[in-house]
């Protein structure tokens, strides 16, 4: 072993699986939120044209959801540092989980995004109103 | 040695780094590719994992076989295969996303030729889930040091 590693030698197997749990998870839920608003919003668009650009709103939201997952799978795998911070089992099953947490919660969140904002621009279309909007952007996930 | 604390430690250290390097750089191009494989305009993804894994390969180094289970090389390993999957299965949702809605992005077009831009806006927020993919493949394979072959 060398003299400047101190920790455990395979919890950076945890971490590293933590990280991109993190990542994939979300990119799941956001690629779901995505594509099933952005089908709807298609369809919508073919009656009403003038309502695509506001009816982006879940698409927007969706693809939040993935940035979230970069920045704790960034952070994650930037503090795997055995040399400078002794990264025992206990940090690699912490980042596992914490990445683990993020990447679920983003996937469905994702999944509500999706199956919502879809409901709500059809909604759109029947009604012609942006009022929808507002009221079910109360639902938007937070974390 | 820590390696006795449990057996997964025990199976997973004796499993070569460059198995996990391989696997892992395996993954990337071809998880990525299958997900290009979606309908249209997805053809993105798979060059982002092409990148991917041609940084990854770049950074393969030969270690002498006594240093080979050094914690390094062990945690370059775990790194490349973390990498790996990143890249691979965040380009793969991409490519399905992506090509979903680029088949309703071409049948709204038909109806009406005024959607085609707009649909457009929202498939650029789904190419946006491989590049963050990309993005934090790169960052994490920073952490790729092989030990040297002093000592």
């Amino acid at each position: 072993m060398s003299s400047t590693f101190s920790g455990d030698e395979t919890a950076p197997f945890f971490g590293f699986l933590g990280a991109a749990a993190a990542l994939v998870f979300s990119c799941m839920g956001a690629a779901y939120g995505t594509a099933k608003s952005g089908v709807g919003v298609a369809s919508m668009g073919v009656m009403r044209p003038e309502l695509v650009m506001k009816s982006i709103v879940p698409v927007v939201m969706a693809g939040v959801l993935g940035i979230y997952g970069l920045i704790i799978a960034v952070i994650i795998s930037t503090g795997i540092n055995p040399k400078a911070k002794s990264y025992y089992l206990f940090d690699g099953y912490a980042h596992l989980s914490s990445g683990l947490a993020c990447g679920l919660a983003g996937l469905s969140a994702g999944m509500a995004i999706g199956i919502v904002g879809d409901a709500g621009v059809r909604a759109t279309d029947q009604c012609g109103l942006p009022q929808i909007f507002s009221k079910s952007s109360n639902l938007s996930p937070t974390g | 040695m820590a390696g006795a604390s449990s057996s997964w430690s025990r199976a997973l250290m004796h499993i070569s780094p460059y198995t996990f390097s391989a696997v892992g750089i395996a993954i990337a191009i071809g998880v990525s590719v299958l997900g290009a494989a979606c309908v249209i305009f997805c053809e993105a993804v798979a060059i982002y994992g092409v990148i991917v894994a041609i940084i990854l390969q770049t950074k393969l180094e030969s270690v002498p076989a006594s240093m080979m289970y050094e914690p390094d090389a062990l945690r370059a390993g775990y790194a490349i295969f973390a990498s790996g999957i990143i890249v691979g299965f965040a380009n793969l949702v991409c490519g399905i996303c992506v090509g979903i809605i680029g088949s309703s992005c071409a049948l709204s077009d038909a109806q009406n030729s005024s959607l085609f831009v707009k649909i457009l806006v929202i498939e650029i927020f789904g190419s946006a889930l491989g590049l963050f993919g990309v993005i934090v493949g790169i960052i994490m394979s920073g952490q790729i040091t092989w030990p040297t072959k002093a000592a």
